[in-house]
């Protein structure tokens, strides 16, 4: 009995052990992990089962836009330059940009088999402007007369005005855009398409749901059988399948748990972190890395510049740009800059476009020369040249990077405003202030600037504040800091209350400047205290409005809305509405333990821009690990 | 007759409470300097860029009508009242929109009070057990050594027992999930394996610290009671030491922790921000704080509406049942 019992035991002692070796590991949800990306998403949704991109609510960037919608034409981050998603090609316009044909790809269908036609791009345009709950009926009410079917792959887009940006205002260029094409066989029989959730979503993007966590933690994706009548099949013309079958995208929480979880490879890749939070995961997990292997480690290539930013609507002194520019020139931006990120990050100083790759290339270094030359009056009677083209050698040196000077440029950008506190001493006497013996006045009374910053998210531009507060201070301005929920953040910002704040009115992805400056009209600026649809910082500057409305009729491919983009940047600069510092620096880290490819620096395919509607075409490009 | 009164007086005082209470919440949030349809036009910005003047002022507008916030703060008060305490209808959340609050609510309450009432229950019952041997029997040393650990447990920051379970049973060990992730399509045996794998850091953090309470209010009751004249009478009559500790010191030293209890029952549905956050559990603790950081007044309308019904229910509860355990009361 005892032999028998000894056998039994070891037995199941192999098989348990075997069935161990031999198991497949699998995620939490259920699916084999060899096959699952697991990309993590910020927000926990409310919402559930809701997948309805036309439903107040709806968590886009929870994988819905980036796996499933369908836009009319979506972005390469790499170019900066649009191109047909469900459009073939760009929209052709009529002289005066009121009529807009656009054709239609063939091939793709939706995931129930339907095809993807004209019917459906004029049926969501229609949707869109007959349901006024929907909140993009308004706008689209203002610009279309009408969306009409040409044939089955055409469609005519009349405007009520000329309106030469059809495709930069309804397709992607930052992040995504919200007029997504739907199925018109399924939402034609809604009763009511803004109470629709849509819970089993038929779609034209390569995934669709395949499980949901109805606490709103994690939405598992499912690669389409027919990926290839998908967007991204059409598209891309690919015949090799994404290699991940499935892709779930999940709420990771705090910071604490967000690493345990990478160093773990619970997950593959995740939003921005800070570089602390990286160099812990790096050095605990090799597998772990970011846009570059070694210095500078982040891209700077987010569009969003960060900054100080005025609320010139105050009035004086912050209606003058000679204070303005004072505050710049009394803060050493290499210390600035290592007190943000270590010294990571390109310079991106000019007020409102940012340094990207391309930015730089299409809008800085065309005007080196001329901000070398550009020359500030102290009131004195002298001047003095702001601009300093050495600060990436300088930071180089400092850190100890060594490259060509196209290299460090790349890195640091092309210059920064120079650290020159005896000029910026003239201009603020020039603003009106008065130096005493015990700090600066301003009208008799002892001035003290207030600095905000927004609480808990955005470190870059939170940090940013933090270290102008050490200059400023070391300068001998006496300031106070203090810190925002997110819950009164966008109301001071549109009423006007508050004087410098860590803001990023700021951007750049095409190479048309229209849709980046045209909130800066001055004619939108609204009382202080009330909430309009332009600038919080009410900036009011004749010519800037005057190029603004000149760019607004001439097409955004045309060398002169070029120009013009030059010329309101010489504007800004010398109205220095917005300190700028860097461009966007993105510490978002990969995992390579079970999949590569991912983009980067070295393979820099597209950017590394996972909550984007464009994260697709990245997906399809990733591989699994040897 | 004395009864009606007492009862009359004591739903009286139950409804003012909640009145009171659920009129500062509808004021308060509306006080903030904040807006929820700047926020949601705000976030909307923050991740596309700058959005077009002409786009951003039509979506404010529609927002604002679609939200309700056009009509006078009164008619809104009203309609609350109305419709929020008569009818749990807060009308939809506007972080949400269009779905209803109550339908979020509801979605993570049973979580929450799962959660929270185990474990208070579980805390209440150790505690008190261990807190009576350490009270009555406060010389010998087991009891000082169970006072010891209560005494050093306690003062712990709540997060950083959380932390430490989640470090070392998650992160080192591996054998719960760093985050909750409850299966609902794998059928019931799968739910309730999930569920039980998501809810055990959790609970044992909230008991840990829970139970060190009441070891340490029932230890101090216990002891204070078993110095009490009728205590010594009955150990010169020569009744056992069970007899004495059961029936002498823990009855006449529960009557405060059942009210205690009372209220850490309503507090039930307020749900644990921390334990959510950390452990990434479903619950009303992150809605709340989701609410206020987004201005969502109906979600905060919502939740805390529920919490003070639950408080005020309880504490009524307790006020009605007290004379019953302790003869010594009566209904006036």
């Amino acid at each position: 009995m005892r032999k028998i019992l000894s056998l039994v035991l070891a037995l199941a002692l192999v098989l348990s052990l075997g069935s161990f070796a031999f198991a497949e590991e699998m995620t939490e949800v259920g699916t084999p992990r060899a096959e699952t990306l697991i990309v993590e998403t910020q927000t926990p949704t409310d919402v559930p089962g809701q997948f309805n991109s036309y439903m107040l609510g709806t968590q886009m960037g929870f994988g819905i836009h980036q796996l499933m919608s369908a836009h009319l034409w979506e972005i390469d981050t790499v170019k900066g330059e649009q191109f047909g998603e469900v459009a073939e090609g760009m929209p052709e316009s009529n002289e005066d940009f009121t009529e807009h044909v656009v054709k239609i790809r063939q091939g793709i269908k939706w995931s129930d088999g339907e095809d993807l036609n004209a019917d459906d791009v004029v049926f969501t345009f229609n949707m869109i402007m007959n349901n006024p709950g929907i909140g993009q009926s308004a706008y689209a009410n203002t610009v279309f007369a009408s969306v009409e079917k040409v044939d089955d792959y055409t469609v005519k887009f009349v405007t009520k005005e000329s309106f030469p940006r059809l495709a930069l205002r309804f397709g992607v260029t930052i992040w995504g855009n919200d007029y997504r094409i739907v199925p018109e066989h399924i939402y034609s029989q809604v009763e009511d398409v803004t109470q629709f959730k849509d819970e089993n979503p038929v779609v034209a993007g390569p995934y669709t749901v395949k499980d949901y966590d109805p606490n709103g933690q994690w939405i598992l994706y499912q690669l389409r059988e027919d990926w290839q009548q998908s967007t991204l099949g059409v598209v891309t013309g690919k015949t090799e399948a994404p290699a991940a079958k499935y892709v779930l995208f999940k709420v990771l929480g705090d910071d604490t748990t967000r690493q345990m979880a990478m160093i773990n490879n619970e997950v593959d890749v995740m939003c921005e972190v800070t570089p602390e939070i990286l160099d812990v995961m790096t050095s605990s997990n090799d597998k772990i890395a970011c846009w570059y292997d070694e210095f500078p480690y982040a891209t700077s290539d987010d569009p969003c510049s960060k900054g100080l930013g005025f609320s010139i609507g105050k009035g004086a002194p912050y209606d003058s740009a000679d204070f303005r520019w004072a505050i710049a020139l009394a803060m050493n931006f290499d210390e600035i800059s290592l007190g943000i990120f270590d010294g990571v990050g390109r310079a991106s100083v000019f007020p409102i476009v940012t340094a990207t790759s391309a930015g730089q290339e299409l809008y800085y270094k065309p005007l080196l020369e001329w901000v070398s030359n550009f020359e500030l009056d102290l009131g004195d009677g002298t001047t003095v040249k702001p601009f300093d083209p050495e600060y990436a050698s300088r930071m180089a040196a400092e850190l100890g990077i060594e490259g060509t000077d196209e290299e460090l440029i790349e890195m640091f950008g092309v210059g920064c405003w120079k650290y020159d506190p005896e000029a910026a001493e003239k201009l603020l006497v020039k603003a009106g202030l008065e130096k005493k013996d015990d700090g600066w006045y301003f009208n008799g009374e002892p001035f003290v600037v207030n600095l905000t910053y927004l609480a808990d998210t955005e470190a870059q531009a939170g940090r940013g504040v933090l270290a102008a507060y050490d200059q400023l201070t070391k300068f001998g301005l006496t300031c106070n800091i203090s810190s925002e929920s997110s819950a009164t953040w966008d109301t001071n910002n549109g009423t006007g209350e508050y004087e410098i704040r860590g803001i990023w009115p700021t951007g750049f992805i095409v190479k048309d400047l229209y849709s980046q400056i045209n909130g800066w009209d001055a004619d939108l600026i609204a009382p202080m205290g009330e909430i309009g649809s332009g600038q919080g910082t009410r900036w009011n500057n004749a010519r800037a409005t005057e190029i603004i409305h000149e760019m607004a009729k001439v097409s955004p491919d045309s060398e002169e809305s070029y120009e013009l983009g030059l010329e309101f940047l010489k504007v800004a600069i010398e109205d220095m509405p917005f300190i700028g510092f860097h461009s966007g620096v993105k510490f978002v880290p990969t995992n390579s333990t079970y999949w590569t490819n991912y983009p980067c620096a070295a393979n820099p395919y597209n950017g590394p821009w996972w909550w984007w509607s464009c994260f697709k075409y990245i997906v399809a490009e990733i591989t699994p690990a040897a | 007759m004395k009864f009606w009164k007492y009862l009359g007086l004591r739903l009286l005082t139950w409804a003012l409470t909640i009145l009171i209470g659920v009129t500062f919440i509808f004021f308060v949030p509306r006080m903030f300097p904040s807006d929820p349809v700047e926020g949601m036009i705000g976030q909307m910005q923050a991740r596309s860029g700058q959005m077009d003047p002409v786009a951003k002022e039509a979506l404010r507008t529609s927002l604002r009508i679609q939200f309700g916030l056009e009509g006078s703060l009164w008619s809104q008060y009203t309609s609350f009242l109305w419709k929020g305490l008569l009818h749990f209808d807060f009308g939809p959340s506007l972080m949400s929109y269009p779905t209803p609050a109550s339908e979020i609510i509801t979605r993570n309450l049973p979580y929450t009070v799962g959660l929270s009432l185990t474990t208070t229950i579980l805390a209440w019952i150790i505690g008190n057990v261990i807190g009576l041997l350490a009270g009555f029997r406060k010389n010998k040393r087991s009891s000082k050594i169970l006072e010891t650990i209560a005494i050093c447990i306690y003062p712990i920051p709540y997060f950083i027992v959380a932390l430490i379970l989640q470090i070392v049973f998650s992160y080192v060990l591996g054998w719960f999930p760093l985050r909750a992730t409850i299966l609902y399509n794998g059928g019931w045996v799968a739910f309730m394996t999930s569920l039980l794998k998501a809810s055990v850091l959790p609970a044992v953090s909230i008991l840990l610290l829970g139970t060190g309470w009441w070891i340490i209010s029932m230890k101090s009751l216990a002891s204070t009671t078993a110095e009490e004249d009728f205590v010594l009478y009955a150990r010169y009559r020569g009744l056992s030491e069970a007899k004495i500790g059961k029936s002498y010191v823990f009855r006449n030293s529960i009557l405060t922790q059942i009210t205690a209890l009372a209220m850490s029952l309503g507090g039930v549905f307020n749900g644990s921000i921390m334990t959510e956050i950390i452990f990434g559990y479903p619950g009303v603790g992150t809605l709340i704080q989701d609410a206020i950081t987004q201005s969502d007044y109906n979600m905060i309308l919502g939740c805390i509406t529920i919490s003070i019904v639950a408080i005020a229910t309880c504490t009524l509860i307790a006020d009605l049942i007290y004379p019953f355990i302790d003869p010594r009361i009566r209904y006036s």
